[in-house]
């Protein structure tokens, strides 16, 4: 019975999703509301057990260990002043101290990781591979592109003259290149979005492993949406006064 | 107003309702369209059944519920494919969710029936960790310390046999990570890959695959399986057709809608003039 229960609640929450894809309606708003609650809820309890499971660690080893943990838990406290216009200044502590760390973390690996490594990269692809015509094209391109994309974005120094005939011939093998590199990103943003898509009917449809009663509940809840949906513009449109004094 | 005038001003509501028919129907009627294996799934494949015997995974969530729909499918053939192995999996977490996704994994699989694998000693989950880059560094520094207790018996990590000699990041022979965006490879390649030589395979949702696809030539990424339709390639290799092959007839419609409805729009443009103004 609850995993009934679960598997119509999953349907409805689905199509009153998809709802809005006819237009803004208390449906949607009701997932909306409901998704968004239910995500912060769970996100406060994953992070409390997870405090707890830090205490359990190094951190209530030695008496500096929890003196440190008591002290982290105060700074962390300062987030709340956020909501106070008085003491506002001491939120920034606590971010300052996480924008700190996290970039301090970042930068001492990323000149290699995203720097270097790729420039390397791509000094070493071969331009030829024998036996591969269609690699070694894709090289030969990759060699010709990267240069003069880099190149479109040099605006300063010495000999910097955008209006030579080379320079103009850079920046259009620059634009072509950005182009097909947002067309292949919005190719792929397709791909994605048909695909949670596809998976989200392969639930409704009850096709393996997906429950097979989730069938049932979504030509049950798609009439029952449809139809208020249908209804609601029926009604408004038959009595626009009596709606617009309830709105 | 002319038919192609019209095109152009169609209501987006009639396009929702065909891009629905266009995966509805295939569903209902697979067409059986050819799947043809590619490099990618391939490459992924061969570099699991490579490893030898005994290898310590790192598996990590690095996605949440919303991505199930895409990811899941290969989520749950790489887990075959590991426990199908003897190789030592360790699950992790870096978005929230992912604890809740590895819960329907387990709903799916049970590796101690279908594999005869023994927590704690042939896997374990060690559960989300907090703070994204700077969490994977902590995880690399000390695994124990920045997990310290399990996330399905909530016991101490460092007793289980799995976790006997696996402390660091050196400890650790592949990153599996499966992702939807921030915090994800870029920041293991940053926090493990780079500092202690991880190797990473991944798979990740088709949005992300021209910013992850560079890591490849450069050799700091071995092996990529980006979106639905690699991962339909990748459960035919492992003989385990699932949700992926279900939906690849589906995917081929509704693309085949996308590519009609940009021509007729570009053609329509065009000839009301557009292009000139």
């Amino acid at each position: 019975m609850a995993e009934l229960l679960a598997v119509w609640t999953a349907a409805f929450f689905t199509l009153a999703i998809y709802s809005f894809l006819y237009k803004e309606n208390a449906w949607f708003r009701v997932a909306e509301a409901t998704y968004l609650g239910t995500a912060v809820g769970y996100q406060i309890t994953v992070n409390l057990k997870y405090l707890r499971d830090q205490w359990g660690g190094v951190w209530s080893s030695t008496a500096f260990m929890m003196t440190m943990f008591a002290f982290a838990m105060l700074i962390g406290l300062l987030w709340y002043f956020r909501f106070s216009k008085k003491y506002f200044y001491l939120y920034r502590i606590p971010l300052a101290i996480l924008v700190g760390t996290g970039i301090g973390q970042a930068m001492q690996t990323i000149i290699f990781a995203q720097f270097l490594s790729q420039i390397k990269g791509q000094i070493s692809t071969p331009l030829f591979v024998s036996g591969e015509l269609v690699t070694s094209f894709n090289n030969i391109l990759v060699a010709v592109m990267v240069p003069c994309t880099l190149l479109y974005f040099w605006f300063t120094g010495y000999g910097v003259n955008r209006d030579t005939a080379l320079m103009k011939g850079i920046d259009k093998v620059a634009r072509y290149t950005m182009m097909a590199g947002f067309g292949s990103a919005f190719g792929y943003t397709v791909l994605t979005r048909y695909s949670l898509f596809i998976g989200r009917c392969q639930f409704l449809l009850g096709i393996t492993p997906n429950p097979p009663e989730a069938k049932m509940a979504f030509m049950v809840i798609t009439v029952v949406l449809l139809a208020t949906l249908f209804g609601w513009d029926l009604y408004k449109r038959q009595t626009p006064s009596v709606v617009e004094e309830r709105l | 107003m002319s038919i192609l005038e019209r095109m152009q001003s169609i209501d987006r509501r009639y396009i929702y309702l065909l891009a629905w028919l266009a995966v509805l129907v295939p569903l209902l009627n697979p067409l059986g369209l050819p799947v043809s294996i590619g490099k990618y799934s391939t490459d992924y494949y061969n570099y699991i059944d490579a490893l030898p015997e005994d290898s310590v995974i790192l598996v990590s969530f690095d996605y949440g519920i919303s991505a199930m729909p895409e990811l899941y499918p290969l989520t749950i053939a790489t887990f075959h494919h590991l426990w199908s192995h003897d190789f030592k999996v360790i699950v992790v977490a870096s978005w929230l969710q992912g604890p809740m996704v590895m819960d329907v994994v387990l709903d799916e699989i049970d590796p101690a029936e279908m594999y005869g694998k023994v927590y704690g000693e042939d896997w374990v989950e060690l559960g989300w960790f907090a703070q994204r880059e700077v969490g994977m560094a902590a995880l690399g520094k000390d695994i124990w310390a920045t997990l310290p207790v399990d996330y399905i018996e909530n016991k101490p990590t460092s007793s289980f046999p799995i976790m006997q000699d696996v402390k660091t990041a050196e400890d650790i022979d592949l990153i599996i990570s499966f992702e939807t965006g921030t915090p994800g490879l870029p920041e293991w390649i940053r926090q493990w890959e780079t500092p202690y030589g991880t190797k990473i395979i991944m798979g990740c949702i088709g949005v992300m695959v021209p910013e992850v696809a560079p890591y490849l030539q450069t050799g700091q990424l071995q092996a990529l399986i980006p979106g639905l339709t690699a991962s339909a390639e990748y459960e035919l290799l492992l003989k385990r057709p699932g949700l992926a092959i279900a939906g690849v007839d589906a995917i081929s419609m509704s693309h085949l809608l996308v590519i009609v409805l940009v021509i007729i729009g570009n053609v329509a443009y065009f000839l009301t003039g557009g292009g000139r103004s």
